[in-house]
């Protein structure tokens, strides 16, 4: 398809090879009733998240067997590229739907033609800011929060917004120099679109990297590490971590408190994709549909995701209103502007400062 | 008044309903003009599609091209997130974009992007081009940075394409606004022309209209205020009906004068059986026989010059005329009107061209006047000389029949050339010869003359224009 970008996709696909097969966790679904057909899902969201909505899916179709692969961001994008640039008959890559946090990826993908388009009632639904070509759909809200431990943080220092935060750092720099943990974004992918957009938010990014260079941030590979760190009481704050896990850790009886930053509230949309690679794409499609229904945002609010566009914060979070709340929503938007965060030149400068900033130890 | 069943029904609705031919012309015309119109239409719309999101294009590819930063030895570039958002307000559309160092490095971008990048015409500003990537054609922009401070010093070239379709859908968005403004606007002026068309053949249906309700024998003009364009139409119609009154009026005088004219020796004829039956003496009887036998003759030949009369008014009305040898005519008539002279001694002679003389005519009707003209002339005024004179005078063809006889007098001229005016002292049907010939002679725009010469005698003259001198 695209010859130039196939000796860069195969290194991609070598790379992806040789890594070890723990690398990516499958989990099936079987039908309940006689098997008509199986639906591929390959996603970068926790298992735990996306079983309820599965299953209720399989309610509604008895005769499916979902089979969801579950990746980390990363070797999902470059495993759906090389399959789109191999072609449907090349390929061996089965993925009926791809979901991601890294809607950056999608967003790509969907540029290179690696996407099927879909509409129906439920797409033309979703708000300009949640989908694009009726290719890319988002079908979560999840804030970016700052997640503490109740019990080792005072509560006159819960920062309620960066400028506290930036604020505590600078009046207590010994309490909590090595306590901050957030993503380390070279490696996450989350952790990266949350710092371009607090960079692209507010003027406040350069002060707020720098204190956390002077804080001696630790940054982790993944949202779950931080809040294995913040339940063991490695660290007292996580800054930007993704919403909906930390609230679902803290449902499982984490002890964790969790706040939606009130001076702006980054909302990531998870999104979804049929490839046009897709072997069960009236499946797929229909899957996408449920995602998008009440039915299935009503699941994704109460076992999944936890959080909506319009409705309350959920129950123990500290916050505004709503994540849509007048003058506070950033949401990152699902465009071609996140092509700019999948530039190259662009990433490269702004993990160099980023790394520059935070200073040595980070490798 | 024509009956309805008279009008002869067409093939085609379009060869026989003027409406129907005019609205038809007018519908091609305003139907080709509207599919010029919609084709520039679309043409411009096209370009201000075009227009529109160029300048989005160009304003992108130079916010990233404005971020290309060097400092010696490296050349960086840091795409602005605004850049994207300027494309993205063109919402469906995909994006390609890379940016070259002036050695023509990657820098960062779609490596397989084939958007040539001429940069000697970086300079003059960025250069916009339609390409084709990945199969679907896209809108390019190249735009330049010159970079003088790095070991190959040129211009650094940044080139962002765009899939057409939001152009595509303005384009078509807009092609359809002034389509169905040409549409609505021709559909007007449609409905206007059909208006139109059926009020200016309005005053035609008002001339039906008179016609159909006129009864059989109103010969009035019509007296309508006509339209320019159709007043030559009227006035032919209220020209036709006046001829027409006119001969019906002609007709009219002569049927009453033929009824009387045959009526009288019909009751003369009827008196004389009634006193041949009763008549017992044989020398009477055949007396009276040959009085009967005599007055049949007559009332035969009334008859026939009744009937000879009606045909020459037909035939002028309706005859076309051909070439007509007048010389040849005068002849054979002369010869077979010969036997007429009965028992007297008449010296009948021709005097004119032995050569044809040609004139356009109607050769029946010419003959049956001349044969009149031979006839009259035999029983009224021929005692020993009967002259068929025929020649060119004045640029006229002149016809004449001459004799000896006593003639008309003058004062009765103008009077016998009306039917039944017989000169005083005729018989029965001797008073239609004379009317025939001038029908005739009028029917070829000529006249019936008389002339009284001593010693030539009576002459009536047939005065016909000649073809040659016209």
């Amino acid at each position: 398809m695209i010859p130039a970008l196939v000796p860069s996709l195969a290194l991609l696909l070598a790379l992806l090879l040789a890594r070890p097969a723990a690398a990516e966790e499958v989990m099936r679904f079987p039908a309940s009733e006689h098997e008509r057909t199986t639906l591929t899902i390959r996603g970068a969201a926790d298992t735990d998240a996306m079983a309820p909505l599965i299953r209720d899916y399989q309610l509604l179709y008895p005769d499916v067997t979902v089979v969801y692969h579950e990746y980390i961001t990363a070797d999902l994008f470059s495993g759906v590229a090389a399959a789109c640039a191999a072609g449907r008959a090349a390929s061996d890559y089965a993925a009926d739907v791809v979901i991601s946090s890294s809607v950056d990826h999608l967003i790509k993908l969907a540029n290179d033609g690696c996407a099927r388009s879909h509409r129906s009632i439920e797409t033309g639904r979703l708000p300009d800011w949640a989908a694009w070509r009726n290719e890319v759909f988002g079908f979560t809200t999840e804030p970016a929060v700052i997640a503490y431990r109740p019990d080792l943080l005072p509560r006159e220092d819960l920062p309620r917004s960066r400028v506290a935060l930036v604020d505590l750092l600078r009046r207590k720099p010994e309490a909590y120099a090595g306590r901050i943990g957030s993503y380390d974004i070279t490696l996450s992918g989350i952790g990266y679109l949350f710092a371009v957009y607090d960079a692209r938010a507010a003027a406040t990014y350069g002060r707020l990297v720098e204190a956390f260079g002077r804080a001696n941030l630790q940054v982790r590979c993944c949202t779950a590490d931080l809040i294995a760190d913040l339940e063991a009481g490695r660290i007292v704050i996580g800054y930007n971590l993704l919403g909906s896990y930390v609230y679902g850790a803290m449902r499982r009886g984490a002890r964790l408190g969790v706040v939606v930053p009130q001076d702006y509230t980054l909302v990531l949309t998870r999104a979804a994709l049929v490839p046009v690679t897709a072997r069960a794409a009236g499946d797929a499609f229909a899957f996408l549909d449920y995602l998008l229904s009440e039915r299935g945002q009503r699941v994704s609010r109460e076992q999944s995701f936890f959080f909506d566009r319009t409705g309350p914060l959920p129950p123990g979070v500290d916050g505004p209103p709503s994540l849509s709340a007048a003058g506070l929503f950033r949401p990152i938007t699902v465009g071609p502007v996140l092509l700019a965060v999948q530039d190259r030149a662009k990433r490269a400068r702004f993990l160099a400062e980023w790394r520059q900033s935070i200073g040595t130890q980070v490798k | 008044m024509i009956p309805r069943s008279m009008i002869p029904t067409a093939p085609s609705l379009l060869a026989s309903s003027l409406f129907a031919r005019l609205v038809a012309v007018l519908a091609a015309v305003l139907a080709l003009g509207a599919a010029l119109l919609l084709f520039a239409a679309w043409a411009s719309a096209r370009l201000a599609a075009d227009e529109a999101y160029d300048r989005l294009l160009v304003g992108a590819a130079l916010q990233i091209a404005e971020t290309i930063a060097s400092d010696g030895r490296e050349i960086t570039v840091d795409p602005p997130f605004s850049a994207f958002e300027t494309l993205g307000l063109s919402p469906r559309d995909r994006i390609f974009y890379k940016v070259l160092d002036p050695a023509d490095r990657l820098l960062t971008g779609d490596a397989d992007l084939a958007v040539p990048v001429d940069r000697g015409r970086l300079a003059a500003g960025p250069i916009l081009l339609d390409a084709e990537h990945r199969g679907q054609a896209v809108r390019a922009v190249v735009a330049g940075r010159y970079v003088p401070d790095v070991a190959t010093a040129g211009f650094a070239a940044v080139v962002v394409a765009q899939t057409r379709e939001a152009r595509g859908a303005l384009a078509r968005t807009l092609t359809i606004k002034a389509s169905l403004m040409v549409l609505a606007m021709s559909a007007l002026a449609l409905g206007a022309v059909a208006v139109a068309v059926r009020a200016a053949l309005r005053p035609l249906r008002a001339i039906e209209g008179v016609l159909a309700a006129r009864g059989p024998n109103d010969l009035q003009p019509l007296g309508l205020a006509a339209p320019q364009e159709i007043r030559l139409l009227v006035t032919s119609i209220d020209h036709f009906m006046g001829r027409l009154s006119g001969h019906v009026a002609v007709m009219k005088r002569f049927i009453a004068d033929a009824a009387h004219q045959i009526r009288t020796p019909l009751t003369a004829l009827a008196a004389q059986l009634d006193l041949l039956s009763s008549e017992t003496d044989e020398g009477r009887r055949r007396d009276q026989i040959a009085r009967l036998r005599q007055r049949t003759a007559e009332l035969g030949h009334l008859t026939n010059q009744l009937l000879n009369h009606a045909m020459v008014i037909h035939r002028a009305r309706s005859a076309a005329f051909g070439p007509v040898d007048v010389a040849g005519l005068a002849r054979r008539t002369l010869i077979d009107a010969v036997p007429q002279a009965g028992d007297r001694t008449i010296d009948i002679g021709y005097d004119g061209p032995e050569d044809a003389l040609v004139i356009p005519g109607d050769a029946i009707a010419l003959r049956e006047a001349l044969a009149n003209l031979i006839h009259n002339a035999f029983k009224h005024g021929a005692r020993s000389r009967l002259t068929v004179r025929l020649g060119r005078e004045r640029g006229r063809v002149v016809l004449a029949v001459e004799d000896d006889g006593p003639g008309i007098p003058a004062a009765d001229w103008a009077r016998v050339r009306e039917p039944f005016q017989a000169a005083t002292g005729g018989g029965i049907g001797s008073g239609l010869g004379l009317s025939i010939a001038a029908e005739v002679a009028a029917a070829h725009g000529g006249e019936l003359r008389f002339e009284t010469h001593s010693e030539k005698g009576f002459c009536v003259i047939l005065s016909l224009p000649d073809e040659a001198a016209a």
